[in-house]
């Protein structure tokens, strides 16, 4: 069961967070003091850590950037009131994994989380993804359904790569078109929709069982159905 | 300038005046003079008369004065003068002579204007005594002179003292409208200049300054009205939106309820978009700084924004053309340029209608390249070009296409930091809106 150490010192955000991640089978421990985080942080026992910017005793920023000289690469999800790009780019890069404003919905800091936790579990290096009858070769830049060899345009491949790397998990459109794309801003309308359709008419072809689920209100999933 | 003409016109009349009423009065005397020499002579007899008129030769100096004997049928006898003029009146009325007369003591052919009288004496003899009025002539020729030093004297020092008087507020009324120039285009920071004069136009510079100070002061307080409003209201939104997303979890797919929670799910996030880009203009309103800014390759950016907003436009049966010359780089923050020119493209996208066309254009220009963003969609009309860059402005036709209404107000708020300049063209077959990447003006 994983474990994530929450560092939140507003007693309802963190009861938020605790409430959504306790009931996807995550275990969580509470911290309201940032140097006292600090400590805590460097557990190894935690899989991810969710850090609020800012804090008594010590600001966010101060502790990611000392649990990193420290040497622990627990993945840090940073949660601030503070929207600006500015803020991001500076959370970022004192080491934070990713990046989340308040207030946020419940199934996106969740979505982000369990994103973190794959990343840390230890995986050999992988040069093929597989999902059911879908191959996806990083090396030779080949995906293949079914045997069949398909051509996607290198968005599309990037597409692809984060949705088959997170399989099984809740990606939402924001959180796609942030790592896909790299772009940090409300791109309007149903651009990601758009993509992902693209995308889904390539792989899931008639006769063939959808691999790509929309899922109500959040996002996408790449899975096998049982 | 006007004031400058008239003082003109006035001085000539009164020097003109002078001139008049002086060679009136010389005219008068001399005609005086010259009559009344004339009767004198006539009344003295022959030797006597010859006597007095050869002392009157001697005692003209100045040949001013001439005179001549005829007989009754006017030939020369005797004097000065050598012809009758034929027109003269023999009453000892005074004539004027414009062609002179011809005399045998004054050499070549001074023939100036005179003024003659002539009489008949008691033995049928004419004489004629004549006066030059050159003299008056020459006066008149001084008070011109006078009058056109006394103008040359008057007119162009004033003229000159005048646009030199008149430049130094002509050059503070420049810098005054060069200063409300970026206050017209929203800068309300910006002041008028004040000088150290204390005069009319400084008082009026400090009443405008202290409007200005007003307005933004007030503006400013709508404006954080507004920021707290979207703010305070983000948060029972998107606890709204986590409760409608945890009751969505519990229906099977498909059902009433589903779909009802579904509606209010896409009203919610609708509301929550329009709170997050109406934050995210006040954001970067604020910002002032420019850490992002770096030298960036405006045709891989557009290159991006084409990619990322091709599908979509194919998905509504449009097509959208890129059309990329060699462009230099610019000094931009990248990120903030994407999302403005994602916008324009996504703006322009959601107002063509199926089939139609969108196409970017971008052109290098010597202050800096011009991105143009041309649709085939209803177009802006003229009117509400300035309107639509306000915040929530759609236009009539729009009102039903969904969208925070926020999007170009987002594009003008990065232009404008950015020092950038966005313009909006086009005709009812389309709009054309243009983004100036401006060459940024030191900082």
């Amino acid at each position: 069961m994983p474990r994530i150490l929450v560092i939140e010192d507003d007693d309802v955000t963190a009861r938020e967070i605790a409430a959504e991640l306790t009931g996807h089978g995550i275990d969580v421990d509470r911290i309201a003091d940032g140097s006292e985080g600090l400590l805590r942080a460097a557990d190894p026992c935690y899989d991810a850590i969710t850090l609020d910017m800012m804090l008594p005793g010590m600001d966010g920023l101060s502790v990611v950037t000392r649990l990193r000289a420290q040497g622990v690469a627990t993945p840090v999800l940073m949660i601030s009131a503070l929207c600006d790009v500015d803020e991001r780019v500076r959370g970022l890069r004192a080491g934070g994994d990713d990046y989340l404003t308040k207030p946020f919905a419940p199934d996106e800091m969740l979505a982000r989380v369990e994103v973190l936790l794959r990343r840390h579990r230890p995986q050999t290096p992988q040069t093929v993804l597989t999902v059911a009858d879908l191959e996806l070769d990083l090396v030779r830049h080949v995906a293949r359904r079914a045997g069949k060899e398909l051509s996607l345009l290198p968005t599309e491949f990037k597409l692809l790569e984060f949705l088959m790397r997170n399989a099984g998990q809740v990606l939402t459109r924001t959180m796609i078109f942030e790592t896909v794309w790299g772009f940090h801003f409300d791109p309007g309308t149903n651009l990601i929709d758009v993509h992902i359709g693209r995308l889904r008419r390539k792989i899931d072809t008639a006769g063939l069982a959808p691999l790509i689920h929309t899922v109500r209100g959040s996002g996408y999933c790449l899975a096998q159905n049982d | 300038m006007i004031y400058g003409v008239f003082f003109a016109l006035w001085g000539g009349v009164v020097i003109g005046l002078i001139y008049w009423q002086a060679a009136s009065y010389l005219g008068r005397v001399s005609d005086e003079l010259i009559g009344r020499q004339a009767a004198y002579f006539s009344m003295l007899d022959e030797p006597t008369r010859l006597r007095a008129l050869k002392d009157y030769d001697t005692l003209e100096t100045r040949r001013l004065n001439a005179w001549g004997e005829f007989d009754a049928r006017g030939n020369y006898l005797s004097g000065t003068i050598t012809a009758l003029p034929s027109h003269v009146p023999i009453n000892g009325a005074v004539a004027l002579l414009p062609e002179g007369v011809s005399r045998n003591d004054v050499s070549g052919n001074d023939h100036g204007r005179v003024r003659a009288a002539a009489v008949r004496l008691r033995d049928g003899r004419v004489l004629m005594i004549t006066r030059d009025t050159s003299i008056v002539d020459r006066i008149g020729t001084i008070v011109l002179q006078a009058l056109l030093w006394g103008l040359s004297l008057t007119v162009i020092p004033g003229f000159l003292g005048g646009w030199l008087l008149s430049r130094g507020p002509w050059r503070r009324v420049h810098a005054i409208r060069d200063a409300t120039l970026p206050i017209m285009q929203g800068n309300l920071a910006q002041r008028l200049p004040v000088g150290r004069r204390g005069d009319e136009l400084d008082m009026l510079a400090g009443i405008v300054n202290a409007m200005l100070d007003e307005i933004e002061r007030l503006l400013g307080e709508v404006k954080g009205v507004c920021d707290n409003i979207a703010h305070d209201l983000r948060t029972p939104l998107t606890r709204l939106r986590s409760r409608l997303y945890r009751l969505q979890q519990q229906f099977g797919e498909g059902s009433e309820e589903a779909a009802a929670i579904d509606a209010c799910m896409i009203d919610t996030d609708a509301l929550l978009d329009r709170f997050r880009a109406l934050l995210r203009i006040s954001e970067l309103e604020n910002q002032r700084r420019r850490i992002g800014f770096d030298e960036v390759d405006l045709g891989e950016i557009l290159r991006e924004v084409h990619a990322l907003y091709l599908p979509l436009a194919e998905d509504r049966g449009q097509q959208l053309a890129l059309e990329l010359p060699v462009l230099p780089l610019i000094h931009a923050d990248r990120h903030l340029l994407l999302e403005a020119l994602s916008n324009l493209v996504a703006n322009a996208i959601k107002f063509t209608p199926s089939g139609g066309r969108v196409e970017i254009r971008a052109r290098p220009a010597d202050d800096g390249p011009w991105v143009d963003v041309v649709d085939s969609g209803p177009g802006i009309p003229p009117d509400q070009r300035d309107a639509v860059i306000r915040r929530f402005y759609r236009t009539e036709s729009s009102r039903s296409t969904p969208g925070s209404g926020l999007g170009l107000s987002i594009v003008s708020a990065i232009a404008r930091l950015h020092g950038y300049t966005l313009e909006i063209a086009g005709s009812d077959r389309g709009a054309q809106l243009s983004l100036h990447c401006r060459a940024a003006r030191a900082v």
